[in-house]
């Protein structure tokens, strides 16, 4: 079986600082990190390799060539094969072009099925699986918070997935897009020590748009149809900090605060 | 020799009540703090000793060390279960820890003569409260003193947050039994000094299990003044001010019973409440008035000699505050294990050495520096300070903190970040000419450094080991590197 994982490198927002009185966050130093929901489509992937070692995983992302290190780690993590989509002509891109480009390189690309995150931390889009499913005339599906094993290998793919109001479960003929989400806590292994070094450029290729041959009207800023209207950015609100002894006074007031807060 | 075969042997030696095959002790017993977060998260890869086994006096452990003697059987001794530096790790497929928990009498507190004598399996914090009652302290208060046990106290060379004042657990012990793998018991008798040749209580002190087994000590006791202590604190511009008034006090001939100095990053978690981002200095003196008065008294003078590395005095209530919940207890050791169970991510751990007045300030800046631009995983570290804790006439120590987010499979952790860290702050402590111990041993991933830390003098060492375990059963892989089992340390 060959599995396509799609993954994309983010900015970890976890670990952004604020600046409270510019209001702005603090872009210093803050690392690009696996979307979180691609993680855990990747997390999966690998564990039904580890228990079917037949299984083939390619990584494929889209992007500038600063991510080719965090492919090769994606490597290190047993995926078999690591594919970078990355052409000057990409840049500016929006989800619609992005679709087409990553779509163009699916059509010849050989894959039982093709597994995603649902949505992407950075500017929360969740368009990509869709259109790519359009594009490939697929079906895809969302919010799966749990994929059975075995089911995968049958060719149609059990599913429990997040409707918000319910759990339900989904059979879908492969192949499919199955779109997984962060609270499926399916986790992505760490490299190991022993393979911290390992040599993986052998098994990872960089594609330009000379082979994948995108209409260049069709990709980066002028071929994306996406206008933005507005943005805004998040309003934090900074958090009273108090500091309060070891005593009764203390214990008191952090007595007072549990029970205004509900907790209690 | 198989396992089978280890416990036959052993039901000859003990009752079955002695012998403890539980299979989640075992597991607890093949690795110490050194790896907690691998142990933790069960995927400890070192062998699991074959039984824990509780003699009951100095004639059942003789028996017990014959008989590992004979087999080759690791013996690993253990009392108090707080080490951190792999002493209590087991490297070797027949292995049978020792425990001290029946071997937990206090035999005699003899005021008069101001010495008690107790055996390997005592709590400190048991002969404390006892000694308490009539007016008297053991001076000695490791961190770990609710849970740490004599044996091995003195087996690894503790020492606790007093000791400028009282000494280390060397200073303390005035004579002790141990057993040797040929099963002969040595009792070394209590005076107050003697010339009587070379003082071989120190081939028992700090030989961490690897040539014999503790059974009993004594100890010294002090009469305890806590009415009089005084509590002294300052916000300081840098770590090297502290050092500089650290060494004026101790030169001056004063001795605080706590004299500490931190970074801003370690004062940060130890003294959230007034650290204001800056480095802290701290004292407390302590014994009769008149000393407490003296000692103050000189801390002032030192501090006012240096005033212009001092920020800011601190109220001193809050030093004392600080100080009544330093230790953790079972609760806290258990609460770290659950945490990590459930959460993969933090961790952190300590390195300790020590260097003359003249180098120790050198040895912390460069082990930051080449931590800060030469550990490839720097940017997972979420703290990298230190401090001082121990102060001597011609030096001090230097207690290395380091946490960080762990990134990596619990299996890897300790070759991916502690001993990678370690290994800077050991390499960069013998380029200077330190001690790259301080108190916790050299236990089994600081061993690959044992010849280097003595040089010369490790012909001494070596010798030893020939002389008293010449089979070497002896807790396998402490203190003495051992290439066969490098394959658990890289």
């Amino acid at each position: 079986m060959k599995i396509i994982c799609l993954v994309k490198f983010t900015p970890d927002v976890d670990q952004f600082q604020y600046d409270y009185e510019k209001n702005i966050l603090i872009r210093e130093n803050v690392k690009l990190v696996i979307n979180p929901d691609d993680a855990c489509a990747l997390g999966f992937a690998l564990g039904l390799k580890k228990k079917t070692p037949e299984v083939v995983i390619e990584a494929v992302t889209m992007g500038p060539l600063n991510v080719t290190a965090m492919m090769a780690d994606i490597l290190r993590r047993k995926v078999d094969l690591a594919t970078i989509l990355s052409d000057r002509q990409y840049v500016g891109s929006d989800t619609y072009a992005t679709s087409r480009i990553i779509g163009k390189y699916l059509e010849t690309a050989d894959y039982d099925v093709i597994l995603t995150g649902s949505h992407s931390r950075d500017g929360d889009t969740a368009q990509i699986p869709g259109q790519l499913a359009e594009y490939l005339k697929l079906n895809q599906i969302s919010q799966i918070r749990k994929i059975d094993q075995p089911s995968m290998l049958n060719k149609r793919a059990l599913v429990e997935v997040d409707s918000e109001k319910y759990l339900e479960t989904y059979e879908i003929p492969l192949p499919a897009i199955l779109s997984v989400g962060r609270e499926s806590n399916y986790r992505l292994p760490f490299v190991r020590y022993d393979d911290l070094d390992l040599d993986v450029s052998d098994r990872l290729r960089i594609i330009d748009n000379d082979s994948l041959a995108v209409d260049s009207k069709k990709i980066g800023l002028k071929g994306s149809p996406t206008k933005v209207i507005k943005s805004y950015p998040i309003d934090y609100q900074k958090k009273e900090q108090v500091i309060v002894k070891n005593d009764d006074q203390g214990i008191d007031m952090v007595m007072a605060f549990l029970e205004k807060e509900g907790y209690l | 020799m198989t396992k089978e075969i280890v416990l036959e042997g052993l039901k000859k030696l003990l009752t079955n009540e002695q012998i403890n095959v539980d299979a989640d002790d075992l597991y607890d017993a093949t690795a110490d703090r050194y790896k907690k977060y691998a142990k933790a998260k069960k995927v400890l890869d070192n062998p699991s000793p074959c039984a824990i086994v509780y003699p009951k006096n100095s004639s059942e452990v003789s028996d017990l060390l014959m008989f590992c003697n004979q087999n080759q059987v690791n013996v690993i001794p253990r009392s108090g279960k707080t080490a951190t530096e792999g002493g209590l790790e087991n490297w070797k497929e027949l292995a049978v820890v020792i425990d001290g928990k029946n071997l937990n009498e206090i035999v005699n507190i003899d005021t008069y003569n101001m010495q008690a004598t107790i055996q390997a399996g005592v709590a400190l914090q048991d002969l404390e409260d006892e000694l308490r009652k009539v007016g008297y302290t053991t001076g000695h208060s490791p961190q770990s003193k609710p849970v740490a046990q004599y044996g091995g106290l003195v087996a690894t060379r503790s020492i606790g947050q007093l000791s400028t004042l009282y000494g280390g657990i060397e200073d303390m012990v005035v004579g002790l039994e141990c057993v040797f793998p040929n099963g002969h018991i040595s009792r070394i008798k209590n005076v107050p000094r003697r010339a009587g040749g070379p003082d071989i209580r120190h081939i028992a002190i700090g030989n961490e299990g690897t040539l014999c087994y503790i059974t009993e000590v004594t100890i010294k006791i002090f009469k305890h003044f806590p009415e009089n202590n005084k509590f002294y604190g300052y916000l300081i511009k840098d770590i090297d001010t502290g050092i500089k008034v650290l060494r004026e006090v101790f030169t001056n001939s004063y001795r605080p019973s706590v004299a500490r100095a931190y970074s801003e990053e370690d004062a940060r978690q130890h003294f959230y409440h007034f650290h204001k981002d800056k480095c802290v200095l701290i004292f407390m003196a302590e014994g009769p008035q008149a000393i407490v008065e003296a000692t103050g008294a000189g801390i002032e003078e030192a501090v006012e000699k240096f005033q212009e590395g001092i920020i800011e005095q601190v109220d001193s209530s809050l030093i004392e505050d600080w100080f009544n919940h330093l230790n953790w207890s079972q609760q806290d050791i258990d609460d770290e294990v659950e945490e990590m169970i459930n959460n993969d991510s933090h961790s952190g751990y300590t390195t300790e050495i020590s260097a003359d007045w003249a180098t120790v300030s050198q040895i912390y800046d460069n082990v930051i520096k080449r931590i800060r631009s030469e550990f490839r995983f720097a940017d997972d570290l979420t703290m990298l300070g230190g401090h001082s804790s121990h102060s001597y006439l011609n030096g001090t120590n230097m207690y290395f903190v380091y946490q960080y987010t762990i990134n990596c499979e619990p299996e890897d952790e300790f070759r991916m970040y502690h001993h990678p860290l370690q290994t800077i702050i050991v390499e960069e402590t013998l380029k200077l000419g330190g001690s790259m111990c301080h108190h916790h041993g050299i236990g089994k991933y600081r061993n690959q450094w044992t010849r280097q830390e003595h040089g010369s003098a490790y012909y001494m060492l070596e010798t030893l080991k020939e002389a008293f375990d010449p089979k070497g059963i002896m807790s396998y892989g402490n203190i003495y590197y051992q290439e066969d089992a490098a394959k658990y340390q890289q």
